[in-house]
């Protein structure tokens, strides 16, 4: 019995500093439409700045909680500033493709600053405890909660009652009519990112001192909380965010005492897909609401794809499929016989994101069923090699389309975070399904390479191999595109309610679509699997789904040469440079935010 | 029915004036070498049929579009690509297409939003006061939401909330669209009323016919181009004003 009521109020702690994250990116949704990927970012340098505080300075607690403040509000004017407000007139997805390119570079340059490793944040309240009837409840408890309930007072009075906060609501509620009141609406944006930063940096700040733990890794997890719990609440709805929050955390520590910690997430990311597909508006919204302003606008530049024509396509291949014979360099073969396979990866992508606009955040899902397919089919069942990578593309295209099909049904940012956390929840089933994926421990001893019995053991046969099943898929794709069915897939990108008003069944084309991408990036996995003959849950992680992004921008979305010459590009050029792989994660976070202001429309144009 | 506003005399002076003003979508041009003048004191009202350019007209005037080449002068101040709210802050006030309220917000707080850019809070009390005199409806409505009041009660809201900010002009992009007839006559009545009151109004209107009931003078916008202008009154008998909407030639 004791339990359960320290575990509620684990929940509700935990809720308020879900709270904190998910009320500021409800305020700056609700200003800017913008969900800012870059908030989970706030909350890590909030944590290390009073990391730094605390260890170096030695402050007290409000000192702390005060430089905590200002280093995040500084920060959230950062982010407006080169995150937002170049972006205003680009597509609804734009900013938010900037703010996950700008919380890569903080992330990593935290990782840069303080090294990967995990730090204590200590905190004189940390031991005193409070007995409440049969649990206990710490000064940390009542101090998170005070927070967290003095923010929400603050913030209602706030809004309610002074200038700034009645041009806040009024420009979430219409931008455009607000300007004409007289309101500075960049002034407004300022304001709030100043203020949600400042929210995100303090709850950084107290998961910090709660956990005594602080990490880089913090980041990503604390955006995909804070953006469950708002959705659930209702996207840009401030209160819900906050009842959201609470039934996050709540839900949350139940099911770790139910089923243990390695669960927690699972359930978050289970509620987030459940919520956004049944209940789109959030939990709280009256029927009768109407929808928030639809977030659609597929992230397609209009541009002139460069013509690159089909003899010189051929040429450029058999020249790669010569180089070899002329060098036969085992780094350059490896190198690019990995830019092949992100090749792969790239050309699904930019079927599904680029062609049909479907802008999945998730991808690297795809190759992680491919692998751990074709790694168990050949390792537990005897399977030969190539048939069992062909067969994981086929389960992944399976799986993959079973698993986003529900969410078809959403438009522009709602099927980017449904996708997202789709990615997620295939991580953690890998990790947690033990009996057939090994969970934590991994799959080792995968069988190498081989075809027909022919094992491919030279760098020069891999290579082969890979860019040989890379030409094939990229000539069927080519072939796709020019047919009725391309056209197709364009048309309902363009205008959904147009293509459907002339008959085409949005679902089957975007399964149909989603399928056969599926296959490339299943069929790309299977192939990584063998050539690393180990592979567990993190092999195929969330950071790869941003550099396929990033591959298909770079290249132009929806153009298969150009994923191609992307991969080779963002893949292949940081290795002859033989760049260190933590500053590759700031390059290509870089390369992203870049892309998005400078070039939407990519390298070779999109199609 | 409003009577025909004797003919006001011409100022020597615009309230507002555009001068050359050449306007693109991308590569679509909206305006063509615009150039009109709002006399002060007077209803001037921007006629012309679907995508001639009127709103974008009202947009250039506010400053949410920025024209590529011409140039805006209010009060003889020139505000050419100044950003909207210091526009408005010199005294042009808006009553935007389809209104746009603040849907969520209180009919009260929707009227005190008009007068965001004024820190003189007891005469904004006082105007809200007049204003509710002007309006008695929206007395009765103070405290419900914006968003449920029905399509001439927004319109009552939208005008009163552009007085709010004591502006010397007033935009009013197609104030009678979406309305019953009956409204229609009642929103013209009350731009009749708040003209008399010395504000300058500046109207954009698809229904030419009772525009130029009230109106002053008047400006026929055809694909950008002005094709027709001069006093409502000799309009209102013009046939070249249903040629301009129905594409004929004579106008052009």
């Amino acid at each position: 019995m004791s339990s359960w009521i320290d575990y509620t109020i684990n929940g509700i702690i935990i809720g308020n500093i879900y709270a904190l994250l998910a009320v500021g990116l409800a305020l700056i949704f609700g200003v800017s439409r913008l969900i800012n990927f870059a908030h989970g970012s706030v909350y890590v340098v909030g944590a290390y700045a009073g990391f730094v505080a605390v260890t170096q300075l030695g402050t007290p607690l409000p000192l702390t909680i005060v430089i905590v403040v200002a280093v995040g509000a500084l920060l959230g004017l950062g982010i407006e500033r080169f995150g937002l407000r170049p972006l205003q007139g680009y597509a609804h997805i734009a900013p938010l493709l900037a703010t996950i390119g700008l919380s890569f570079v903080l992330d990593q340059l935290v990782q840069l600053t303080f090294s990967p490793d995990p730090r204590a944040l200590p905190s004189e309240l940390l031991e005193r405890r409070f007995q409440v009837g049969s649990g206990t409840i710490g000064a940390l408890d009542i101090l998170i909660a005070a927070v967290g309930i003095g923010s929400a007072a603050l913030l209602y009075y706030f809004l309610r009652f002074t200038r700034l906060g009645w041009a806040i609501r009024a420009t979430a509620q219409d931008r455009d009519a607000a300007q004409q009141m007289g309101v500075d609406v960049n002034a407004v944006n300022r304001a709030v990112f100043a203020i949600a930063s400042a929210l995100g940096a303090v709850s950084g700040l107290l998961v910090g001192m709660y956990y005594n733990y602080i990490d880089p890794a913090m980041s990503f997890q604390a955006t995909l909380k804070g953006v469950v719990a708002q959705v659930v609440g209702g996207v840009g709805n401030v209160p819900g965010a906050i009842a959201g929050s609470m039934l996050l955390g709540i839900v949350e520590s139940y099911g770790i005492a139910l089923f243990g910690t390695s669960y927690r997430n699972l359930f978050a990311f289970i509620l987030l897909v459940l919520v956004l597909v049944l209940r789109p508006n959030g939990l709280f919204a009256s029927r009768r609401q109407t929808p928030p302003e639809p977030m659609t606008g597929t992230f397609i530049a209009p541009s002139k794809p460069i013509q690159i024509s089909y003899p010189v396509l051929i040429g450029i291949a058999v020249v790669m499929a010569l180089l070899p014979l002329v060098l036969p360099n085992p780094y350059v073969l490896q190198t690019l016989t990995n830019a092949w396979l992100y090749g792969l990866l790239g050309l699904s992508l930019t079927l599904i994101a680029g062609t049909v606009g479907l802008i999945s955040l998730g991808h690297a899902a795809l190759l992680a069923i491919g692998g751990y397919a074709s790694a168990l089919l050949s390792l537990d069942l005897g399977m030969p090699v190539g048939a069992s990578i062909l067969l994981a593309g086929v389960i992944a295209a399976a799986i993959g389309t079973i698993l986003v099909f529900p969410s078809f049904r959403l438009r522009g940012h709602y099927f980017s975070i449904a996708t997202l956390a789709i990615g997620e929840i295939v991580s953690l089933v890998i990790l947690n399904w033990e009996s057939v994926t090994r969970g934590p421990i991994g799959v080792a001893g995968i069988p190498p390479l081989s075809i027909f019995g022919f094992e491919l053991d030279t760098d020069r046969s891999i290579y082969w191999f890979a860019l040989a099943v890379l030409v094939i898929l990229a000539a069927l794709q080519f072939r796709l595109l020019g047919s009725h069915l391309g056209r197709t897939l364009r048309a309902m990108r363009d205008d959904d309610i147009a293509a459907r008003s002339y008959g085409i069944g949005l679902d089957r084309y975007k399964a149909l679509a989603f399928s056969v991408g599926s296959f490339a990036a299943g069929v790309s996995g299977g192939i990584t699997s063998h050539l690393y003959s180990y592979i567990n849950h993190e092999t195929f992680n969330s950071q790869l789904s941003i550099l396929a992004l990033t591959i298909v921008i770079l290249g132009g979305m929806g153009n298969v040469t150009g994923a191609i010459l992307g991969s080779v590009l963002l893949v292949g050029l940081p290795e002859v440079f033989r760049v260190a792989a933590e500053y590759r994660v700031l390059i290509y976070g870089l390369v992203l935010l870049l892309l998005v202001r400078f070039r939407p429309q990519g390298l070779l144009g999109t199609i | 029915m409003t009577s025909a506003p004797s003919t006001a005399p011409q100022p020597a002076e615009p309230l507002l004036a555009l001068e050359g003003i050449n306007t693109f979508y991308g590569p679509v041009q909206v305006h063509f070498d615009l150039s009109l003048k709002v006399g002060r004191g007077h209803i001037v009202c921007l006629l012309g049929g679907n995508a001639s350019g009127k709103s974008t007209t009202m947009k250039i005037i506010l400053g949410l579009v920025k024209p590529a080449s011409g140039s805006v002068h209010f009060a003889g101040q020139p505000i050419t690509g100044l950003p909207t709210p210091q526009i408005v802050r010199r005294g042009v006030g808006s009553v935007p297409e389809a209104r746009r309220l603040f849907g969520e917000m209180s009919v009260r707080e929707n009227l005190l939003m008009g007068a965001f850019t004024r820190k003189d809070q007891r005469a904004v009390a006082q105007d809200l006061d007049r204003v509710l005199g002007l309006f008695p409806k929206l007395a009765e409505r103070l405290t419900q939401r914006a968003g449920t009041l029905s399509g001439g009660e927004q319109q009552m809201v939208a005008m009163a909330r552009a007085l709010m900010g004591r502006p010397s002009m007033i935009c009013m992009d197609e104030p009678t669209m979406g309305l019953s007839p009956l409204w229609v006559d009642r929103v013209l009545d009350l731009i009749a009323t708040i003209n008399r009151e010395g504000v300058t109004v500046f109207m954009v209107e698809q229904n030419a016919s009772l525009a130029l009931e009230i109106a002053h003078h008047a400006y026929v916008l055809q694909t950008g181009r002005i094709v027709l202008d001069g006093p409502a009154a000799t309009l209102r008998t013009d046939p070249r004003i249903r040629d301009a909407y129905l594409g004929g030639q004579d106008a052009g």
